[in-house]
């Protein structure tokens, strides 16, 4: 049983880095938003595994992963709409050239 | 109002009146010395009988002032108002035709009062201040004509020699009063062992300063350089007699050592000056050397342990001298000077001056019946049957020798030369004070018996081999000083007698010259010191103010570093900030790593 | 327990695939396209992982959300095809190495923390579904409005930004932007 969890813990943790790669190395704003969807993908898997596998009893790893649910679509949701006005302001979502706040 | 006061108050208020009014300066002052004369008979009857009067004044807590009038101190008084009263007529005609009487009179006033109050003193306080007043009056008049550099230079060398010696009497009093707890004079001469000793030689000391005893006689001869009265008055009479009145006064304190310095002292002087007055060529200082040796004769006798003796010579003295000296001031007025090149034959011109001057100079000499002899027999009497005679009688005797030598010198030029003459004003004046004085100088000898009643002493009986050795030795000096001339006289040591025997330059190089040499030590001491903190002060000044321009830039170098610092490092902290989301995930990250492991490390520890 | 290993390992290494496909591709929509079947394989491991609800919901929700992407993708990118052949990266060693360090760590947690006994039986589907409702409007109200709450926000605020700006025909004298 011990197994099942190394497995999916190490798989949280391989999606994990993948998507700080992601995160830190993608020029487009939605590429951007996509390393982030699988870090909290990788955190909704282990959260899951945890649950299962150390406290089934307990329901506050199941709320846990409802919040992260509930962060991933408002981040989305809010992230498209900069997206489009940046597009509307400057004709492109590359954040190469979005040195605006340059202080 | 005691009897006591009498001599003192009249010439005290003459002077003031005289510096107040500003004029009528002869007519107040002979008031005031005729006043004072008449009142210091009164007090002589008073207490001739014995009974001495005293007056008190306040004075320093437990010492009050006291004037004591006994048979000696009233028979003094009585000379000191005799004296200063012809002395007085004749500056009337003397100072005539001179300026600045205002000064003159006021001045000779305060000394005749000071004078009779230093004699009258009955304790050390008031001898003291007496014995200032009567330096300072010195001084004044010394330096009458203080234009002259020599008359201001003779002034200011008598007040510090004479001041140099009244330190003698400062310890002394101080010693005495220390010894006995009163500073009453009569009780404290009875202080015994070391004290009467010591006292004794400073006491010697001052009176060695106040009348001219060797080494410090030249103070007395330079002081010819002031008016003549001044001269007969002070510095022949008075003054000078106020250190033989001293050592008289306190002769039953003197213990056999200090009498035996008291004899030497007057026995070197007696010879010394006489020799000095052989060389001299000016009338006046010859005079002056003259009063040196006389009172060098008076110490002898104090020293032989005779005071009677020194105070008959004393009065004798007084009458003499000062005739001598009144004389001369009528012959300087004759030729316009006292050099004995310009004085030779004034004796012809002035034919009655000369024979008053001749009948001094007899006296002097010790010729009978004139006083001079009487009471030069007493000194020679005294020295020869003093304990140390040996030394002491010849002593005496060759001043009387040389005493006689001079005195005829001086007739004899004063005599020998051209009988010209200037016209003298105030001459009668001038005659009246001379012939005033011969008088007690001829006859006051034949009043020496009712003056030794009064004292109530009596002088040892003289055999008539003293007498006559007295007399041949007064003779011989007279043939001598007429017959032989004092070159020939003195031989080898007439040159250095002209130099008045100074001693590898005198006191001005053996006192002077070191005195100066350490003033001037002492000025470039100062002014190196002077110098020195001025360039410290100039040093810190400078220290202070680099320091604070080091401070000013330091503090503003550290302000702006510091400023300039945090605008660099606010430069460098803003190259974070471009803008780029990209950087700041980078860097977002970084910091969650960062924050992991510190919390990670943190756990560890618990 | 053989099969829910095989299954959840299954489910991983697709999701773990589909992961790194969405950056290797250059193609803006194959990367949306990717994430969604990424997502989906996460999802199907839950359900392996006895987590129905769970499983479901996030089946769900990441395919309307990737489907809503893809089509931002291709309204915004300048090459959703992803024909040019241009490399869009940039600080490339920096997350690689961030990338390794941050996945190494965690597979270090994982391989060598002691975890404790492992529970081997979970709750059944139905009692899962009961115990997280009541979990949710019991003990877990506040946030449950909390998130309620942010959601509306949020879609107020998405909304508020992407209207466009503004202008009045007459002159301009006036601007309204939001």
């Amino acid at each position: 049983m011990t197994a099942v969890l190394i497995v999916a813990l190490v798989t949280g943790a391989i999606l994990f880095g993948i998507g700080v790669y992601g995160a830190l190395s993608q020029t487009n704003l939605v590429m951007i938003m996509m390393g982030v969807e699988l870090i909290l993908a990788g955190a909704l898997v282990n959260l899951v595994a945890f649950w299962r596998f150390l406290h089934p009893e307990s329901y506050s790893g199941q709320m846990f992963v409802l919040v992260v649910m509930t962060v991933m679509a408002v981040e989305m949701a809010v992230g498209f709409g900069v997206a489009i006005a940046r597009f509307r302001a400057k004709g492109s979502v590359e954040m190469e050239e979005a040195g605006d706040l340059k202080g | 109002m005691s009897a006591v006061l009498l001599p003192i108050l009249p010439p005290l208020i003459a002077a003031l009146a005289v510096l107040l009014l500003r004029r009528g300066g002869p007519g107040l002052a002979l008031a005031g010395a005729t006043l004072s004369l008449a009142g210091s008979l009164w007090l002589l009857v008073r207490v001739g009988g014995g009974q001495p009067e005293t007056f008190l004044l306040p004075g320093l807590p437990e010492m009050p002032l006291r004037l004591v009038a006994g048979p000696l101190t009233a028979l003094l008084t009585v000379a000191v108002a005799t004296v200063g009263t012809f002395v007085l007529i004749h500056a009337v005609g003397y100072m005539k035709r001179e300026s600045g009487l205002v000064r003159f009179y006021a001045i000779m006033s305060l000394f005749l009062a000071a004078m009779q109050a230093l004699v009258l003193a009955g304790d050390w306080v008031l001898l003291l201040a007496t014995w200032e007043l009567i330096g300072m009056c010195s001084y004044l008049l010394i330096g009458f004509w203080f234009q002259r550099p020599e008359a201001a230079d003779a002034a200011g060398r008598a007040f510090l020699y004479t001041r140099s010696a009244d330190l003698g009497l400062y310890v002394a009093v101080f010693m005495l009063i220390g010894a006995t707890g009163t500073s009453e004079i009569a009780p404290s001469l009875e202080a015994g062992g070391s004290t009467s000793t010591a006292a004794g030689l400073l006491l010697l000391l001052a009176a060695m300063g106040k009348s001219a005893q060797v080494p410090l006689q030249d103070w007395l001869m330079r002081a010819m350089a002031g008016p003549t009265p001044v001269s007969a008055l002070l510095h022949s009479a008075t003054l000078v007699a106020a250190g033989a009145i001293l050592l008289i006064r306190s002769a039953p304190l003197l213990s056999p050592e200090a009498l035996f310095f008291v004899g030497l002292v007057g026995g070197i002087t007696t010879v010394a000056a006489g020799v000095i007055a052989l060389a001299e060529r000016d009338l006046k200082r010859l005079l002056a050397a003259s009063t040196a040796s006389q009172y060098g004769l008076m110490l002898i006798a104090v020293g032989a342990g005779v005071p009677l003796a020194a105070l008959l010579h004393l009065l004798a003295h007084a009458a003499i001298k000062s005739a001598l000296f009144l004389a001369a001031g009528d012959f300087q007025h004759a030729r316009g000077g006292t050099g004995f090149d310009q004085l030779e034959g004034v004796g012809r011109a002035r034919p009655w001056t000369f024979a008053s001057f001749a009948v001094a100079a007899l006296a002097l000499a010790g010729i009978p019946p004139l006083s001079g002899f009487f009471s030069k027999d007493a000194v020679i009497a005294a020295a020869l049957s003093a304990q140390g005679f040996a030394w002491l009688g010849p002593l005496a005797l060759v001043g009387t020798l040389l005493t006689g030598a001079y005195m005829a010198r001086s007739l004899r030029l004063l005599w020998r030369g051209p009988d010209e003459t200037l016209a003298v004003a105030g001459g009668a004046w001038m005659r009246a004070g001379i012939l005033g004085l011969v008088v007690p100088a001829a006859g006051l000898g034949l009043a020496f018996g009712s003056i030794e009643a009064i004292l109530d002493l009596s002088m040892p009986d003289e055999g008539i081999g003293v007498v006559l050795l007295g007399l041949f030795a007064g003779l011989g000096g007279l043939l001598l000083g007429s017959l032989v001339s004092a070159q020939r006289l003195l031989g080898p040591i007439h040159q250095w007698a002209e130099s008045g025997l100074s001693i590898a330059g005198g006191l001005a190089a053996w006192v002077g010259r070191p005195a100066m040499a350490v003033a001037r030590g002492c000025e470039r001491l100062e002014q190196g010191l002077y110098v020195t903190v001025l360039r410290t002060g100039h040093a810190s000044l400078v220290v202070a103010n680099l320091v604070r321009a080091g401070d000013e830039r330091r503090i503003n170098g550290l302000i702006f570093a510091l400023v300039a610092g945090v605008q660099a490092m606010g430069a460098r902290a803003r190259t974070l900030q471009s803008g780029l989301i990209h950087h700041s995930l980078a860097i977002s990250a970084v910091a969650s790593a960062v924050t992991l492991v510190v919390l990670f490390l943190a756990s560890l520890s618990f | 327990m053989y099969a829910q290993a095989f299954f959840v390992a299954i489910f991983g290494l697709a999701a773990i695939g589909f992961g790194v496909w969405v950056f290797r591709t250059s193609s803006m929509v194959r990367s949306a396209l990717a994430l969604l079947f990424s997502q989906t394989a996460v999802g199907c491991m839950f359900l392996a992982m006895q987590t129905e609800f769970l499983g479901v919901l996030q089946i769900m929700m990441m395919a309307t959300e990737m489907s809503i992407m893809a089509i931002f993708m291709v309204m915004f990118m300048m090459d959703p095809g992803g024909l040019g052949g241009m490399d869009m990266t940039h600080q490339k060693r920096f997350s690689i190495g961030a990338g390794v360090i941050a996945g190494g760590v965690a597979i270090a947690v994982a391989l060598l923390a002691d975890w404790g006994p492992v529970t081997p039986q979970a709750p059944d589907a139905a009692m899962q579904t009961r115990e997280l409702g009541m979990e949710l409007l019991g003990r877990s109200m506040l946030i449950f409005e909390t998130a309620g709450i942010t959601i509306l926000t949020a879609m107020i605020a998405a909304t508020a930004v992407a209207i466009p700006v503004q202008t009045l025909a007459n002159g301009g004298d006036k601007e309204d932007s939001e």
